[in-house]
């Protein structure tokens, strides 16, 4: 299957070109990046010297492929995925353009009217522990937030509880400098990022709006940077209601979770990794789930940890790309981390 | 076959004896066989760590 990268000189688009190099049912044909343009693709991801010979294309040259993948700034994709959809491809959208079903809430969180809303309708979240039988018809797909999933997948199975109506909960979330991209400007200076821990949005994060869309559940969404290249970790406090014995839990979670692939449940009893943590998850497509229960104070803890550029971006888009052509769930995503690192 | 008292997951006897430790694939906590017909176990008896926290 032929496909093509559009804006493949960011963090998001070199992971993604890792994987689908690596996917024994794809050919990269093409790899777009207006301010690359002409050069090649490891001059921007040096992984990938020898790895292919292709440069990097201007955005204008792009040629039609079964499946276009757009690894473009929040703002771009949502003008150019009709074109695309027009030559009967498929679209993989790795920005927020098509992650909101309601279009009013572009302008209060991107700040910005959608053109075209009504493809906010078709297209399908691309988290496939949600939508995968959705999924195996989309046409156009739209990968989740990086803290974004990793708060869904840790909410998601008590979220739907009829046990627990009004359930509310405060995440907090802490990511590496990676999450915000190759043009971070000045925040992203060594002199500023080095040793960080900064709340840079302690209230108003904009994954705040798809975390309520899919698990139907209020939250109040902190999020920090912490010193890490890649990484996201989510703690979700749930209050006030009667938190369920770790027993319970843990049946809940496997009920959800056991035949995933890419989830895996985490709360040991001992040793070192006792809970999700997302170091060693760096270049993998797991997300990490755990919980503990804290019932003197009424509270359960839930804890989600992936790699940003894994499960939390083209790590999903692959495995959203493999369940909407039949292929093995796992296919091109096999990588299991490096443990030290 | 039982389940782990901690996280009930399948625990199965594998010619276990009475008094044999061994960790839950699940949730890694140390079990002991208390029986064997029926097949039985409890949590493993442990010192405690802070973990410096």
């Amino acid at each position: 299957m032929n496909v093509a990268v559009v804006g493949g000189s960011g963090f998001v688009g070199g992971e993604l070109v890792r994987l689908l190099l690596g996917h024994p049912e794809v050919t990269v044909r093409q790899v777009t990046s207006d301010s690359m343009a002409g050069q090649p693709l490891a001059r921007a991801h040096p992984n990938l010297r020898r790895a292919t010979p292709l440069l990097f294309s201007r955005r204008s040259e792009l040629q039609p492929a079964e499946v276009t993948f757009l690894a473009t700034p929040h703002g771009e994709a949502m003008g150019q995925a009709p074109e695309l959809l027009a030559t009967g491809g498929t679209v993989v959208d790795l920005s927020a353009d098509h992650r909101l079903k309601d279009g009013a809430e572009y302008p209060r969180y991107y700040h910005r009217e959608h053109p075209h809303p009504e493809l906010l309708a078709e297209a399908v979240y691309g988290l496939p522990e949600l939508h995968r039988d959705a999924l195996r018809r989309a046409r156009l797909i739209a990968v989740p937030g990086c803290i974004a999933t990793a708060a869904i997948l840790a909410l998601r199975p008590l979220a739907g509880d009829p046990a627990r109506p009004g359930l509310r909960a405060v995440v907090d979330a802490k990511s590496g400098s990676s999450a915000s991209g190759r043009d971070a400007g000045p925040a992203g200076l060594h002199a500023e990022r080095s040793g960080v821990m900064r709340a840079y949005a302690p209230t108003g994060h904009r994954h705040t709006a798809e975390i309520e869309q899919e698990t139907g559940v209020p939250i109040a969404l902190s999020c920090h940077g912490v010193e890490a290249v890649r990484g996201v970790l989510a703690t979700v406090h749930l209050l006030g209601a009667s938190p369920l014995p770790d027993r319970e839990l843990w049946k809940t979670y496997r009920a959800a979770y056991g035949p995933e692939p890419f989830v895996r449940v985490v709360h040991d009893a001992d040793g070192i990794h006792r809970e999700p943590e997302p170091k060693i998850l760096a270049g993998t497509n797991f997300c990490d789930v755990g919980f503990a229960s804290d019932p003197a104070h009424e509270r359960t803890v839930l804890l989600a940890a992936l790699d940003n550029l894994g499960k939390g971006a083209a790590g999903a888009a692959v495995q959203c790309l493999n369940v909407r052509y039949g292929w093995p769930e796992t296919t091109g995503l096999g990588f299991l981390g490096l443990h030290p690192v | 076959m039982t389940e782990c008292p901690e996280c009930a997951a399948s625990v199965e006897s594998h010619d276990k004896i009475v008094g044999e430790i061994f960790p839950c694939r699940e949730c890694g906590t140390e079990l002991e066989v208390n029986a064997v017909e029926p097949f039985g176990v409890q949590p493993a008896p442990h010192e405690a760590e802070d973990w410096g926290e």
